[in-house]
């Protein structure tokens, strides 16, 4: 581990050349004048002003918690540099910022550490940390504040950051909207004059040392709604402290010689570097007894997401039963900070250079972790797939290791998983429960390596062909009416919010309130009877004893189902022929459960709980447990909105 | 017990007591790290295997004189499974606690060099531990893909110390090899508990043919890069039907303990493209006419593999043909060792017609192919090129096998009241 260098294939940073520096420096004496002559021209103008802002008055109610006092302030007073020391024996850094509408950068001692022109990207407040003792860039943010919720991101990450260290701020194109009193109130509490009364589409730099004093803040106002601040340039100059200052004093161990290369080299993990108390990184959950997934490797996919990849590999790493040697995580790129994070834990990291785009690129970086994962282990039969942005419960080896015979023993499963697509919190129940289902749902599965390797990787999709791994899993061809076994209750939750397929609302809807289970050594019930042949013994059991619900009534409404506890109830909807979700679909949605394709079937049929009663649909007469209905009652039909709403994959 | 033994052994002439020192502190400090580690030197082994009997049979009992680890030697060799121990970097401290300076030698992950893009972090392929004069070599193995174990061949690198041993000396890294599991014993031999290769003959047999070849990923990348692979489903079916009779085919030789390589177009996917050609339509293998059993027929038609045809005898041309799952078919070609060549046959059956394909004399190396641990020939360029010539680079659809290849000559013809014996069709 020791002996792992960052590649060489990873971009150097830019020298930024004299000629571009002695540009922006004259820019940036244009910009002075220009803001004076504004100034000025604002002065005279400000009765216009105020009738232009009563006119837009209306507008301006969105734009909630503008400062009025921000009206008040005086831009020429503000733009402090910190005068030039001269250089002592200390070493100095020089600093420039540039913060514009459409163009932000930060250089470090002619170094340009950030460079953002894109358009339409980038947009909000862009914040570097740097190590106080040796100038390096320790982490590199940008908080779309413009958008909500992101000031609450930016406020947790810099109370992350360590004191001592070297912060930068620029504002790109807007970065005030959505900026709350909270996160004002923590950059003045950094030193920041001007953040308090920052105001729409303003432009801001500032350099400061957290707990410590400020290098330089500068700031041009926006003179109208419609239009930017002028761009501003600020140049200061950091003194460096010595080594020791910037580092904790932690025993040297060989775990906190791990602990110190990670915190000297990067940012926004909080606790973990804390000098005082800082938070572990070896967990040594108990062992399972009789552990029959000790030696299954455990292949984590990953890209450049290293917060995520951190949480999830804290709480891989405490969960009973794990087996760090067995864990590779698959960086998908050169990504040197997921790196760092895999060597924190003290595991193995494997990098995978990008072939190709978008979902074709997830899907190649899979291809690649699974055949990679079974050279390393070639004795191993399963593999253990998890993703960056997944949560692991803490019996989630002990829930693989009670049901993966099943896996070896019965040819018509395809996986088991630790998700269930309809396991929410108002509709999973048992901890100790399992089902068959027709769907694959990922997110924390199990693979057989017979099933890869004779069928999966030599039909892979190439590269060219942009599908989605998963769903190309799920098709008839690949999954030949195989099942999987799921819990009732989740041992995976999926915390990303950032990623390809993912947004904030999608989270919101469909991820957020999923059950996830935090009982450890749960026994699981039953465990046979989800062979096969047995399962439908099980299926028809509980279809006996289930009591068939009032199909008078509507079944969206609570009063559906009676007021119980630990009862079966049945409901049959309609569905036409085996691929008719009509019905199910409007269901789905009025349950709030996962409606946005169709999951979690099993011969047309569908388990759930409702208010802690077992829930079973089933749709007639496609499922062949039709028959349990009985004849008197009529299938729910339900019917979609007008407006055909297209599916989503 | 060892103080007075070293006394004893200190006075017997052309002794070093200083390699049994070295040895006994290595197996202290090993074993204090819970690292399980056998002895592979084939010097000492060679000793063992003289007095295995005796050795098996009195497993804890003191020895009257130091007879295995007194003899002066640079090194003593020992092996260690990779995924036996977590590669704590603790060892190493109290290594050099105990005085001995070490060298590590790391080299990339060959389970990854196959596949496209993967960067892992370099493994250790060897370690060497030095003390006064002596040091000890451990050999790292690693388990791969094809139920084997494969050790790295030891490369210095610019700034290490050349002279940190005598390293042409080595027994182990010259090149890479490729071993079976061995089943191990422990054993109590010169008052020192170590495991070693329950079988020691033949262990040393093996490693006398353990090199290894790396398939060239390198230019079977760049081949595909001017040749795009065939990703029709005719030619991932075509491929998935191979690597399963191949696996079948090597199956049963192995369990005839019949020595069989890659051949002919399988030789040829290998070498180029580290693959099974997909438009090649049958497996290739090789044998020695010397290793021909006549259990080779009813073994693979018991496999489910049904003799397709035999062309020739065995004191002539000798060359079979098992039918595989659909149309994919086993062809087996005897290879008879002259002088200075080695040659097989082909014959054809309408015209009786003899066919003689040259060979350059070659050995044989391990390699892996398609998760198989199988023999391919060590100077496989020669053998290729004497097969396909030397555009063997470029993909060719047709090819005749009676009139393609550039090392074919005619043969004669078979006398015809032979031929119901050497041209039999089924």
């Amino acid at each position: 581990m020791e002996e792992w260098k960052p590649n060489p294939a990873v971009k150097p940073h830019k020298k930024r050349s004299w000629y571009l520096a002695w540009k922006y420096k004259l820019m940036n004496q244009r910009a002075l004048r220009k803001l004076c002559q504004t100034g000025a021209v604002l002065f005279l103008l400000v009765t216009v002003i105020v009738n232009i802002k009563l006119i837009l008055d209306t507008r301006r109610a969105a734009y909630e918690e503008e400062e009025e006092s921000a009206q008040d302030y005086d831009d020429e007073m503000l733009n402090v540099e910190v005068p030039r020391h001269p250089v002592n024996n200390k070493k100095v850094l020089d600093v420039e910022v540039y913060s514009s509408r459409s163009k932000v950068y930060v250089a470090v001692d002619g170094t340009t550490v950030l460079e953002d022109e894109a358009r339409e990207q980038g947009r909000g407040i862009h914040v570097i940390v740097l190590n106080q003792a040796t100038g390096h860039v320790m982490a590199k943010r940008v908080f779309d504040t413009y958008s909500p919720h992101e000031d609450e991101a930016m406020v947790l990450f810099l109370n992350m950051v360590a004191r001592g260290r070297i912060l930068i701020f620029t504002i790109k194109d807007e970065g005030s909207f959505h900026l709350k009193d909270t996160a004002k109130s923590v950059l003045k509490s950094l030193g920041s004059q001007v953040a308090p009364f920052l105001s729409w589409r303003d432009m801001w730099t500032f350099v400061g040392k957290k707990g410590g004093e400020v290098y330089g803040e500068k700031h041009a106002k926006s003179p109208a709604l419609s239009t930017w601040g002028d761009p501003v340039l600020l140049k200061t100059e950091v003194h460096l402290t010595s080594v020791e200052d910037a580092e904790c004093h932690w025993p040297d161990t060989e775990l906190n010689r791990r602990r110190k290369r990670f915190c000297s080299k990067v940012e926004g993990y909080g606790s973990v570097c804390s000098c005082k108390d800082p938070t572990p990184i070896e967990f040594n959950p108990d062992p399972l007894k009789d552990n029959k997934v000790f030696d299954v490797p455990v292949a984590v996919i990953a890209g450049n997401r290293p917060n995520y990849l951190y949480r999830m590999l804290r709480s891989l790493l405490s969960a009973q039963g794990v087996n760090p040697q067995m864990i590779t995580v698959f960086i998908d790129g050169y990504y040197e900070e997921p790196m760092d994070v895999v060597e924190l834990f003290g595991l193995s990291g494997i990098q995978h250079t990008p072939i190709s785009i978008k979902n074709a690129r997830v899907s190649q970086h899979y291809k690649a972790s699974l055949t990679a994962t079974f050279n390393l282990f070639p004795e191993a039969k399963f593999a253990v797939v998890l993703e960056e942005d997944l949560d692991i419960s803490v019996d989630f080896f002990s829930f693989l290791s009670q049901s993966i015979h099943l896996l070896e023993e019965d040819e018509s499963l395809y996986c088991i998983s630790a998700w269930n697509d309809q396991g929410y919190e108002h509709t999973a129940e048992d901890p100790s429960l399992l089902y068959r289902v027709e769907t694959m749902p990922g997110l924390g599965w199990v693979l057989r390596k017979s099933l890869y390797k004779d069928e999966l990787e030599p039909k892979w999709p190439t590269p060219e062909k942009l599908w989605d791994w998963d769903m190309w899993m799920r098709m008839p061809e690949q999954r030949k009416g195989r099942e999987c076994i799921i819990p009732d209750i989740s041992r995976s939750y999926h915390f990303g919010i950032v990623g390809l397929n993912m947004n904030g609302y999608f989270h919101e809807a469909y991820f957020k309130k999923h059950k996830f289970n935090t009982v450890p050594n749960v026994q699981l019930k039953n465990v046979e009877s989800l062979r096969k042949d047995a399962y439908e013994t099980e299926i028809h059991r509980l279809l006996g004893e289930a009591e068939v619900l009032d199909h008078s009534k509507n079944p969206c409404e609570d009063s559906f189902v009676p007021d119980t506890e630990g009862k079966v109830y049945v409901m049959f909807i309609r569905m036409e022929q085996e691929a008719d979700f009509t019905t199910w679909t409007q269901l789905a949605k009025c349950l709030h459960i996962w409606d946005l394709d169709v999951r979690g079937n099993h011969k047309g049929l569908w388990r759930l709980f409702r208010k802690k009663n077992h829930f079973l649909v089933v749709g007639v007469p496609a499922s062949p447990y039709s028959s349990k209905k009985p004849s008197s009652v009529t299938p729910i039909y339900m019917e979609p909105p007008a407006k055909e709403e297209g599916a989503v994959a | 017990n060892g103080a007075a033994f070293s006394k004893v052994r200190g006075s017997q002439s052309g002794q070093d007591s200083t390699r049994w020192h070295v040895v006994r502190k290595f197996l202290g400090l090993i074993s204090s790290h819970n690292i399980p580690v056998y002895l592979i030197d084939p010097l000492i082994l060679g000793l063992v295997d003289k007095d295995i009997e005796q050795i098996r049979s009195s497993p804890d009992g003191p020895s009257p004189e130091c007879k295995y680890f007194c003899a002066s030697r640079d090194f003593t060799t020992f092996a260690l499974l990779d995924k036996t121990w977590k590669h704590e970097v603790g060892l190493f401290r109290t290594a050099e606690k105990m005085g001995f300076q070490w060298l590590k030698i790391i080299n990339k992950d060959p389970r990854l060099d196959g596949m496209d893009d993967l960067s892992g972090m370099e493994i250790p392929l060897h370690y060497i531990f030095k003390l006064a004069s002596h040091a000890i070599h451990l050999v790292v193995f690693y388990e791969r893909s094809g139920n084997y174990l494969w050790h790295g061949p030891l490369r210095l690198k610019q700034h290490m110390d050349r002279k940190f041993v005598p390293f042409r000396k080595l027994h182990f890294g010259r090149y890479p090899g490729a071993y079976e599991k061995p089943e191990l014993l422990h054993v109590f031999i010169d008052d020192l508990k170590v495991q070693i290769p329950k079988n020691p003959s033949s262990f040393l047999e093996e490693m006398s043919h353990s090199r290894f070849l790396e398939c060239r990923y390198r230019e079977a990348r760049a081949f595909l890069q001017l040749y795009p692979d065939d990703a029709s489903l005719d030619a991932v079916e075509f491929r998935i039907k191979a690597k399963s009779l191949l696996h079948l085919a090597a199956l049963t030789l192995n369990n005839l303990g019949v020595k069989f390589w890659l051949s002919s177009g399988t030789c040829l996917g290998w070498y180029r493209q580290c693959n099974i050609i997909p438009h090649s339509k049958d497996v290739d293998l090789g044998i020695f006419i010397r290793d021909y059993k006549a259990e080779i027929i009813p073994a693979f038609q018991k496999a489910g593999l049904p003799l397709k045809h035999k062309f020739g005898k065995v004191e002539d041309s000798l060359e079979l043909s098992f039918q595989g799952e659909e149309d994919v078919k086993l062809d087996v070609f005897f290879f008879y060792e002259e002088e200075d060549h080695i040659w097989n046959g082909g014959t054809q059956a309408k015209s009786g017609k003899k066919f003689k394909y040259f060979f350059p004399k070659f050995t044989l190396c391990w390699t892996e192919f398609v998760e198989l641990k199988v023999h391919v020939p060590c100077e496989t360029l020669q053998y290729v090129e004497a097969n396909y010539g030397p555009d063997w680079k470029v993909p060719m659809k047709v090819w005749d096998w009676k009139s393609s290849p550039s090392n074919v000559q005619d043969n004669g013809v078979w006398p015809v009241d032979e031929w119901d014996d050497v041209i039999q069709i089924y």
